[in-house]
């Protein structure tokens, strides 16, 4: 990943973008539900940075999102939709704002817009993430025993190799019955794993995830499809 | 025939003078105080000087309460508490208990000034752990340490090198609900750090601020002077927690100048609280029927035109009890009052009972 | 002693009025959707505890009939952690459910990725409801992911009538209703309301612990009316949640200048921009805690933060950092508290940073304990028994 340590705020930055592309998408933004409930006004006391873990170790500052979208400044907000929002941690720290606004979820619907639309600053962002993506979208569990590998999480120490080597076994010594599983975090029934695939169906979700890596979007899709074809479902994601 | 009093429901700024009018013009105040003395909040929370002119609080409000003391048309009732009330504009018939024995007023006009109170830190939104930590306290608790030449730390007496001011604390903010501005917070503040850095010379003194609401001659008389004389350091940026830090208080916000988190260690640290609707405020207006405002101050019917009137003919309001007002507010609103209510007594003499 | 004019904080009290908070009570909002037909409330079962939250308001924590909405990070690499929530619940005999019909609150993702939107999110949601509400429980979240983002898809259900028409659309083509629990209730919320309990079936000793506590954000800060206040802790200016536990167990609670802050887990962060976690969750808690507080463990409440402070310390180990400090959730401290077995209940081997000193100062023979728990280890890879069952780890 390109160290990118100063935010480059300068309008010439994506020139090359037209202003209607860009203002299409903060429409986008501002015709979500929850805009009305996430956006007031602007006073720049600087309260939601004092308070952000980000602010501390990126050059971001939910301040000056929040001041973007309140001025509606469509080429700042392109900028840091593409260059600012992946740094957001998500704590909702910033939710301590007197006016009311919440940065993070100004954050997490410009994201939203940002994957929908297939923005190349999102599918890099979300580089490396396609397997929990995968994971979580056909099993309906984030985390799997069997993702304890140490090349996964090389900065965890030799303790991954430790429960790599013993998975097996350590799985088994669990009193709960529903932890006795490799591939999920819990037993889960197959009616549920159905009801979660459509679910997905029915609100579009997969069509977020073509946009950003169509490789994984295929795999997925394969798994999902013949799955419910077994259960009686004639359902297609396309 | 119309009753000639005239009630007047708080015994501070406000009443006093509303007071002192209506008895330079010849009519009769019945002043009812709550508590032994008049005074207000000023006297109760001993504030120790003044905005903006910094002059003495205690003097000036001796010189202020001194012509209607020993006034013939000023009947003060101290330890009066008024609880109830009916009639209308010309016939009031107002229920109080006074020194412990149940009385009637009549009245023919009535101003209320049951002014403000203070908020109460605890309600926050940002965590300032004014009930954890000692040496942070309120404005209130600034003036009782300034009024006694005193202005050390609670926690250990000892005088501090660093202290800051957090403005705005419970107003303009939505998730409270006070969405106003308090108005005199930050001119207080300003005056508060001049008294600080006259007392501790060797102090250094910061306010932490959104704007700084410096009206009219505020800027030249108070702003300017902390500054440049003073060396008071402003910085636009907001505080959000204070914790404690080996045994001093560590203040995170943001220096928005620097475009960065900031994170300070002060000694004490001041809030500067705004202004909400008294106890008193809310049952006055239960009592006489007077409309209130969404943030339970007494709503006035003519918006800047007149700060006076309420929806009740013949029921006035005068300083704080109406909204964030500052002394000059005070002073002005209840002159207006009190010759509304006096004009409002002549009309009703004219209307046969 | 100085006589101020100003009081102390121990002098300063703060009573909080419910009936003057500044936001409207959403359970009231909710009966009166149901009132109107738009959705069904699941009532909170008796026996329940009320609690005081941050307005003053009571919020209800049942202690039984409880579907445990499990945690995918704590079942897929802390087991101990859903374990020792299970055993407490066994311990006083209380009726509970573990679900094999649950999904994954799937909010770590939506968080990270934003590949999701509100309508799914609302839909996974209301369909783990509606599977407790069928076998008749009543949701208890593990996790602290899962508890605020409920608390987010509450809120939008009930202020967008648009979403509850999708919602309802959608579980009327699974066979389902839309439902919405009366409380989101998260299970250290539980063992808050057990605590005084708790602490009567205490056989270990904990006089001589000290802890520091993180609450986790998405608790405390994301909708932060609706976590435990208690004027007694913290002049009810921060949570009280797991320093109310803690402190029943006579362990010492320290303070730390920078308890407010995230751990830095960062949900996409942890995973692949892992240098931010690493770095904040050292510098800013681990260091801090060990500087100022000096304590004997970390204890927290929530999935992501138990991993990021754990696995942290490696990375900050390397570079010559001070850590070592270990990290347990406050069910896992409760159920060592009342005797659970560290390795066949708390399942302390999948904690990275060293906690066998920290076992060893509470004057548990930490060798014989792991070698008992290794017996029964052995007898599973000589195909003597399948799985280790609860009798056994009772024992």
């Amino acid at each position: 990943m390109a160290n990118k340590m100063v935010l480059d705020l300068t309008y010439n930055k994506y020139a090359d973008v037209t202003y209607d592309e860009k203002e299409k998408l903060f429409e986008e933004a501002k015709s979500d539900g929850r805009w009305d409930h996430i956006l007031y006004g602007c006073y720049e006391c600087g309260i939601c940075v004092a308070a952000c873990p980000s602010a501390r170790f990126y050059d971001f500052s939910p301040r000056i999102i929040a001041q973007a979208v309140a001025r509606e400044d469509v080429d700042l907000i392109y900028t840091l939709m593409n260059d600012s929002i992946w740094d957001c941690s998500q704590c909702f720290s910033c939710d301590r704002c007197p006016r009311q606004n919440s940065p993070g979820q100004i954050i997490t619907v410009l994201r939203e817009v940002a994957v929908r639309n297939g923005l190349q600053t999102a599918k890099k962002a979300l580089e490396g993430y396609g397997r929990i993506i995968y994971k979580i979208m056909s099993t309906g569990s984030q985390v799997s025993p069997d993702m304890l590998q140490p090349d996964a999480f090389p900065d965890w120490g030799k303790h991954v190799h430790e429960i790599a080597d013993n998975l097996d076994v350590w799985r088994k010594a669990l009193p709960p019955e529903t932890l006795h599983t490799i591939e999920t975090g819990w037993k889960v029934d197959e009616k549920t794993i159905i009801e979660l695939y459509l679910i997905w169906h029915m609100t579009g979700v997969m069509d977020l995830i073509e946009g950003i890596d169509e490789g994984l979007f295929m795999i997925l899709v394969d798994v999902m499809e013949e799955r419910l074809e077994e259960a009686g479902y004639d359902v297609t994601f396309d | 025939m119309a009753n000639q009093n005239i009630l007047i429901i708080g015994g501070g700024v406000a009443g006093i003078e509303a007071a002192k009018g209506i008895a330079d013009l010849g009519y009769k105040a019945i002043l009812v105080e709550k508590r032994d003395r008049l005074g207000g909040n000023p006297d109760e929370q001993q504030y120790a000087a003044l905005t903006p002119d910094m002059r003495d609080t205690e003097t000036a409000l001796n010189e202020m309460m001194a012509p209607i003391l020993d006034n013939e048309n000023v009947d003060i009732r101290y330890n009066t508490l008024v609880t109830g009330a009916s009639g209308e504009a010309g016939n009031f018939k107002v229920k109080a208990v006074s020194m412990g024995k149940e009385i009637e007023i009549e009245a023919g006009a009535v101003i209320i000034a049951t002014g403000f109170t203070h908020f109460d830190p605890g309600r926050e939104t940002q965590k300032y752990g004014y009930y954890e930590h000692d040496d942070v306290i309120t404005l209130t608790d600034a003036e009782k340490l300034l009024k006694a030449h005193n202005f050390v730390k609670p926690s250990n007496g000892e005088k501090p090198k660093r202290v800051c001011f957090i403005q705005c604390v419970g107003s303009r903010d939505r998730q409270i609900g006070n969405e106003y501005c308090s108005k005199v917070c930050c001119g207080i503040s300003s005056k508060q750090a001049i008294e600080i850095r006259q007392q501790l010379p060797d102090c250094k003194v910061f306010i932490f601020y959104i704007d700084m609401r410096m009206y009219g001659y505020w800027e030249n008389e108070i702003y300017w002077p902390a500054q440049e004389k003073y060396k008071v350091n402003y910085v636009k940026g907001m505080a959000t927690e204070i914790v404690k830090k080996g045994d001093r208080l560590l203040v995170k916000g943001e220096d928005t100048t620097m475009r960065r988190p900031m994170e300070v260690p002060m000694d004490m640290v001041i809030l500067a609280v705004g202004m909400e609707a008294s106890e008193g405020t809310k049952l006055m207006a239960k009592y006489f029927g007077v409309k209130q405002n969404k943030y339970n101050f007494i709503e006035t019917t003519g918006g800047p035109l007149d700060t006076v009137s309420t929806n009740v003919p013949g029921v006035f309001a005068a300083g704080a009890c109406t909204g964030p007002a500052d002394l000059e507010d005070s002073v002005s609103q209840a002159g207006l009052a009190g010759m509304k209510a006096i004009a409002a007594i002549r009309r009703n003499q004219a209307v046969p009972a | 002693m100085i006589h101020l004019p100003v009081s102390k904080a121990s002098e300063r009290i703060f009573k909080a009025d419910p009936n003057n908070a500044p936001t409207h009570d959403i359970r009231e909002e909710l009966f009166q959707l149901e009132r109107e037909g738009e959705l069904e409330v699941i009532r909170v079962p008796e026996p329940y505890m009320e609690v005081r939250t941050k307005h003053g308001r009571m919020k209800k924590i049942p202690l039984e009939k409880t579907w445990h909405h499990k945690s995918c990070g704590q079942c897929g690499h802390i087991p101990g952690y859903s374990t020792s929530i299970f055993w407490l619940n066994r311990a006083f005999g209380l009726d509970y459910f573990d679900p094999t019909d649950q999904t994954s609150c799937t909010a770590w993702n939506y968080y990270a990725s934003a590949t999701s939107n509100p309508a799914a999110q609302a839909a996974v949601a209301v369909r783990n409801f509606a599977a407790a509400h069928e076998v008749g429980y009543f949701p208890l979240i593990h996790c602290g992911t899962s508890f605020g983002h409920y608390k987010e898809v509450r809120h939008a259900l009930v202020h967008q009538h648009d979403l509850r028409r999708k919602v309802r659309d959608i579980m009327k083509r699974l066979g389902k209703k839309l439902v919405v629990p009366e409380e989101i209730v998260h299970y250290s919320e539980w063992v808050y309301a057990m605590r005084d309990r708790i602490a009567e079936r205490q056989t270990v000793p904990m006089d001589m612990i000290s802890a520091t506590v993180h609450p986790a954000c998405h608790y405390h800060k994301l909708i932060e009316e609706d976590a435990i206040y208690n004027e007694e802790i913290y002049g009810a200016q921060r949570s009280a949640i797991i320093t109310g536990v803690l402190q029943k167990l006579g362990i010492d609670v320290k303070d730390y200048s920078t308890w407010f802050d995230c751990c830095g887990f960062g949900f996409r962060h942890i995973l692949v921009s892992r240098d931010f976690s690493r770095s904040f969750s050292v510098q800013r808690k681990i260091e801090v805690m060990i500087e100022e507080a000096n304590p004997d463990i970390v204890v927290t409440h929530d999935t992501g933060c138990v991993t990021t402070l754990d696995q942290s310390q490696v990375a900050g180990k390397a570079h010559d950092k001070k850590v070592g400090l270990p990290v347990i959730s406050d069910s896992q401290m409760a159920a060592l508290a009342m005797g659970a077995h560290p390795y066949k209940v708390l399942q302390m081997h999948w904690h990275n940073t060293d906690n066998k000193p920290f076992l060893r100062k509470l004057g548990l023979d930490q060798e014989k304990l792991w070698a008992e728990f290794q017996a029964e280890c052995d007898k599973i890879k000589a195909g003597k028994m399948d799985f280790l069952t609860w009798e056994d780890a009772e024992k």
